[in-house]
């Protein structure tokens, strides 16, 4: 059974049907990138994994667990799969340590005795152990970003969503982000991305989904979909992207 | 005819007693259901919203003189229930209180960014948890300068009190003035008082929001 079983889903806003019948699995441990023109509904479909955006019709299931935005234990499930913003969307007025540990003790995963070790591990993992006691806003663009990873990471989920998490950041703070998500695809863990970081997508993506119009238009190894694409709108898109 | 004496100065700061008293009432019921309201205007139900914001256009739109006068002069008429005049201002500076803090905290709540609602859902927090740790405190941060200005709008407000025969402040004034022909030293002092009710409030205010804003 994969990890994530998207089967037919269909989302309209208003009159724009933003998905129209999206199919995918992603197996634990797979690290799929998607990516696709602006408006082809990478985002949506990846609001909708995590219940922030319920399905008109289809289904998905994380874990075997059916998801939509009314599911019983859908506090219990939003700790299991973690997402990251494109604008980091940190508390600004809590500390670095509070954005992270919230959570955990409020949830109840850890007590206060252990909250700054847990603060102090995962800032470490992304590279940022030393700002555990700085404001949000006395951290550049990439360092926020990581932040917020750090912040997912903290509740220790089994999937990890990424919409767009670099495209609001400077060219120069790009690469910290990346070498971050890199690393925690090292150690397995299961990833969707949705970015525009072609480079990314091809060096450390499974499986690569391009999305065109409201569907998966075309999938597989980067290594195949970026030398030989079978469509000429994927086609177009890799010639764009360059 | 008597000259101002140390009785008036007196009298007059003991006057302030019931300034200060209706301002605690008001705060006291009003503040309780100016959340109500505030929650109430930002509620994912249509219904709830548009009822809130009737409540809050009806009583906005009523000057507190006629808020006043209502619940005491026109309660007897209307519904045939007498209610003792403290009962008729609290009524009045409650509903009064209600509806403009409630718009102010609306604001402030609203001023949030939806994204940190969100933020806070996907990280497994209830609706209670994110408005109690993460927007209500951003949120009060932002609403805290008007609070306090609505705070020193209804200290002078509960002047008006003394249509219903409180002796309150300016009320206080009013006598000192009349039986001593003294009306300029008098309301120069009245002012005074005032002025020392409502300076402390903005400066606490301004240090409180230094204090809130931590992060610059």
């Amino acid at each position: 059974m994969a990890l994530v079983e998207i089967r037919d889903v269909h989302k309209t806003f208003g009159k724009v049907e933003v998905l129209k019948g999206v199919s995918l699995d992603v197996e634990e441990g797979e690290i799929v990138t998607i990516i696709g023109r602006s408006g082809s509904g990478k985002s949506t479909l990846l609001r909708c994994i995590n219940a922030l955006e319920s399905v008109d019709s289809g289904d998905i299931r994380v874990e075997g667990q059916k998801v939509h935005a009314g599911m019983p234990d859908l506090k219990k499930f939003r700790q299991r799969v973690g997402i990251v913003f494109q604008a980091f969307n940190l508390f600004p007025h809590l500390k670095v340590e509070r954005n992270i540990t919230l959570a955990p003790l409020l949830t109840g995963r850890i007590d206060k005795a252990k909250a700054r070790a847990l603060a102090e591990d995962v800032l470490t993992r992304v590279g940022l152990a030393d700002k555990i006691d700085a404001w949000p806003e006395q951290l550049s663009g990439g360092q926020q970003q990581r932040v917020a990873i750090a912040r997912c990471l903290a509740m220790s989920p089994h999937l990890m969503l990424f919409d767009e998490v670099t495209s609001a950041l400077d060219p120069e703070l790009v690469g910290e982000v990346l070498k971050v998500m890199e690393a925690m695809a090292k150690q397995g863990m299961t990833m969707i991305l949705v970015t525009h970081e072609m480079g990314f997508a091809r060096n450390v993506a499974n499986r690569i989904v391009f999305m065109h119009q409201g569907r998966v238009w075309e999938q597989g190894p980067p290594a195949k979909l970026f030398a030989n694409p079978e469509t000429p709108e994927l086609a177009s898109f890799i010639a764009s992207a360059k | 005819m008597r000259s101002f004496s140390l009785i008036d100065f007196v009298s007059l700061f003991a006057a302030l007693r019931w300034t200060i008293a209706l301002v605690v009432l008001a705060l006291a019921f009003g503040a309780p259901l100016a959340l109500g309201l505030a929650l109430g205007r930002i509620s994912r139900f249509a219904g709830l919203r548009w009822a809130m914001a009737a409540c809050i256009q009806v009583i906005q739109s009523v000057p507190l003189l006629g808020l006043l006068f209502f619940f005491y002069f026109g309660m007897p008429v209307f519904l045939g229930i007498q209610v003792p005049a403290l009962v008729a201002v609290t009524v009045a500076y409650t509903l009064y209180t209600a509806a403009f803090l409630g718009e102010i905290w609306r604001g402030g709540l609203e001023a949030v960014k939806q994204a940190q609602w969100e933020a806070g859902a996907c990280l497994g927090l209830s609706a209670w948890q994110q408005f109690r740790h993460i927007i209500a405190p951003q949120a009060l941060r932002l609403s805290l300068p008007p609070t306090v200005g609505f705070l020193v709008q209804l200290i002078k407000g509960t002047s008006l009190a003394s249509i219903l025969g409180f002796v309150e402040l300016a009320r206080a004034g009013q006598v000192v003035s009349a039986a001593t022909f003294q009306p300029l030293l008098t309301y120069a002092l009245v002012a005074a008082i005032y002025f020392a009710l409502c300076l402390p409030l903005t400066l606490w205010s301004r240090s409180l929001e230094a204090r809130l804003d931590g992060s610059r």
